[in-house]
């Protein structure tokens, strides 16, 4: 064997070795890990995010008199700064001497809904899924670019984390988010189902899950913040019910119900798949009220068909400009109830 | 450790469409890569099986869910059902060239080629799955595996067109690396889709599907002058009719061409200079697309804006892949292979 392809041969074992120490070196780059642990440890690190995230937007909160111990801690900006200290274990120290929260007062913020980042999912090498020539990562953009026009219109300020085709991390995604302090986060997908028949729109929100794996995988990760699960899942619960998921869920079920009303009537036999929950990484690292929709399949040949139609692409535009109006339109209302 | 025990090498093409395996016994073997679980209690029992693999899976496709998991990024979801089926797929691939599950089974030394853009997103998933199937495992792209094994790994170009995406793979002398490689969604798949497409446009009533048209792509698949009209015969209205589709098949099949072109004429002059005309003479078209007729001569022509060039069809596109892997696990050491457990 010659010595160049000797020399290539082992530039291919040294990279799959790599990949096998990436796996160690994955988990405990995202930090809180610091032991080889596999790749899926990562979802374990979704609670706790939560947890911190939440607890920063009530230090944040304006000061209640309950609440004014944990508001001497700063909040942090980065999320991931935030993880690496040890300061939630204390903020949850605090928290847990409290009385429980009650759901947030919408009264309490002053609230408005002006600014709205856009997220059209995938790009560059990252095609999402794909149906014949149309791929994810173009019909996501094409559509928020629509989106766009649209808010702006209305006079909502309006970024997207991408304009072009390109790659981005789900991280930069929310890390554009916070950095800009968008009052929305919109993530747009095209979902992909085995079942090939069914035709189906859903929005996901950030939330709890049941899966067994993840508590599994919670509890380990839990482990070293010193509290027992049994402790900790209310605690999460709680808080979950809390200011932001609330708010997100009201978002979802604007965006959902417009969505499915008004491409139904375009697209009889689409499927009312629901509002969801589910850790995706975007949702869990923004610092807003932040929805992930599904507007279409590319799995089912006719909303293929349908989505290669501009009409059909401007029809979901403005379902979610309905939507994301509708629920600005609420907040708007409690606020002028409030004053 | 390899200790005592007998060793079989293996390398394994796992494909969007069709993966392929080569072993050290001189065992070959390629099957669709779809994997089909029984959709309800009645399926099963007609089936008398929890999964199926292969043509089989297809064949039943109305009784089963049926996936290709490596398509479209779909295990890259990491979803539980996408992984058992490369699993599935795996298994079944080393049973066909004689692996057993009992004691006297050899260690497997496994090169398992993914298609680039997988090996962008999926690696470590893919890697995941596979883990504990074989003693040992070794994960390349796809395109890099077929250089490997033609002995193309210096100044040339390999094209892999295949059924969900055509790679690009230029060969530097190193392992390629993302600005080594491009990937196209058109392939396969899209020609079928398309073909679909215009003859129903042609003909409204035909009932037709993608599996029938993939089949006459197959055989009667073409791009500049037909050499003979291409008729086939399907049902309309529930009667066999001859349906007249060569100009369908001759749009279709060239649908691929300008893209594909256009990445080359993008690609080559990013290559330094001095070695710009040995790639542009030494391109090599990989995978089952690149069977079309004419197909490898209407790339070659798109060269002329560049001065021309030469591209070379593999001669076995089905076990190049496959090949180029088993070349790879033979020529790794034994220090290496250990490694890799
Ligand atoms: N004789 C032929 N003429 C034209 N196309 C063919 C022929 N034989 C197979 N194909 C097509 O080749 C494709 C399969 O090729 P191949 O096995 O290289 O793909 P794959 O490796 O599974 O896919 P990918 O590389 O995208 O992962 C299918 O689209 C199939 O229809
Ligand atoms: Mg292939
Ligand atoms: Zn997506």
């Amino acid at each position: 064997m010659d010595r160049l392809k000797r020399q290539i041969l082992r530039q291919a074992v040294d990279e799959n070795l790599s990949t096998i120490e990436g796996r160690r070196l994955e988990s405990s780059a995202s930090n809180v890990t610091t032991s080889g642990r596999p790749t899926l440890l990562r979802w374990a690190l979704v609670p706790i995010l939560a947890v911190v995230l939440v607890v920063v937007v009530w230090a944040a909160r304006p000061p209640l008199e309950s609440w004014q111990q944990a508001s001497r801690k700063p909040p942090q900006s980065d999320p991931t700064a935030r993880l690496a200290t040890a300061s939630h274990e204390v903020d949850l120290t605090d928290r847990l001497l409290f009385p429980v929260p009650r759901p947030m007062d919408m009264r309490a913020f002053p609230l408005e809904v002006r600014r709205i980042l856009l997220d059209p999912g995938h790009g560059g090498d990252d095609h999402g899924t794909l149906g014949g020539a149309l791929a994810e990562k173009t019909l996501t953009l094409d559509i928020a670019q629509r989106l766009a026009k649209l808010l702006e219109k209305d006079g909502l300020e309006v970024e997207m984390t991408r304009r072009d085709d390109r790659r981005i991390s789900l991280k930069e995604r929310a890390a554009q988010a916070n950095a800009w302090q968008a009052d929305l986060f919109v993530s747009i997908h095209i979902n992909w189902l085995a079942t090939r028949q069914v035709r189906g729109i859903e929005t996901y929100y950030l939330g709890p899950t049941d899966d067994p794996r993840l508590i599994e995988l919670a509890r380990l990760e839990n482990r070293q913040s010193g509290y027992r699960l049994a402790e900790m899942k209310p605690l999460l619960e709680e808080i979950y019910t809390d200011y932001l998921q609330g708010q997100s869920l009201q978002l979802a079920q604007r965006v959902q119900r417009s969505l499915f009303a008004s491409l139904h009537k375009v697209n009889p036999q689409l499927k009312n798949r629901g509002v969801k929950t589910a850790p995706f990484v975007v949702l869990v690292s923004t610092e807003m009220p932040a929805i992930l929709a599904e507007v279409s399949c590319l799995s089912n040949q006719e909303e293929e068909e349908l989505l290669s139609r501009p009409y059909y692409r401007d029809h979901i535009a403005q379902a979610l400009a309905r939507g994301i109006r509708g629920y600005a339109d609420d907040i708007h209302q409690i606020e002028e109830k409030g004053s | 450790m390899s200790g005592s025990k007998e060793v079989l090498n293996v390398g394994i093409d796992l494909g969007t469409s069709r993966s392929a395996v080569s072993a050290s016994n001189g065992q070959q073997h390629v099957i669709e890569s779809y994997v089909g679980w029984p959709v309800d209690m009645v399926a099963r029992k007609v089936l008398k099986k929890d999964i199926l693999i292969g043509d089989e899976a297809v064949a039943n496709r109305a009784m089963v869910d049926l996936r290709r998991p490596l398509e479209r990024g779909l295990i890259k979801e990491g979803s539980e059902k996408d992984i058992t089926a490369v699993k599935e797929i795996l298994n079944h691939l080393l049973k066909l060239v004689g692996v057993s599950k009992d004691k006297k089974a050899p260690t497997v030394r496994a090169v398992v080629g993914i298609p680039a853009e997988a090996m962008r997103v999926n690696k470590q998933h893919l890697r995941n799955a596979l883990q504990g199937t074989v003693d040992s495992l070794m994960i390349v792209s796809e395109p890099f595996a077929v250089a490997y094994g033609l002995d193309a790994l210096l100044n040339s170009l390999v094209i892999d067109i295949g059924a969900g995406t055509t790679d690009f793979c230029v060969m530097r002398g190193r392992l390629p690396t993302e600005e080594d490689q491009r990937t196209l969604t058109v392939a396969g798949d899209s020609i079928d889709e398309l073909l679909l497409k215009l003859i129903l446009q042609k003909y409204p009533d035909a009932q037709i599907t993608v599996y029938m048209v993939r089949q006459w792509k197959e055989k009667h698949g073409f791009v500049g002058s037909a050499q003979q009209p291409v008729k086939v015969t399907a049902p309309i209205k529930g009667r066999p009719t001859p349906l007249d589709i060569t100009d369908a098949m001759k749009t279709a099949c060239e649908s691929i061409v300008e893209p594909i072109a256009e990445t080359l004429l993008d690609l080559l002059p990013r290559i330094e200079p001095e070695f710009q005309e040995q790639v542009r003479n030494s391109i090599i078209l990989s995978g089952g697309t690149s069977q079309i007729a004419g197909l490898r001569k209407a790339l070659q022509d798109s060269l002329e804006p560049l001065g021309g060039g030469a591209v070379k069809s593999v001669k076995n596109p089905v076990f190049d892949g496959a090949d180029g892997g088993l070349a790879i696990a033979l020529d790794a050491l034994d220090s290496e292979w250990d490694q890799l457990t």
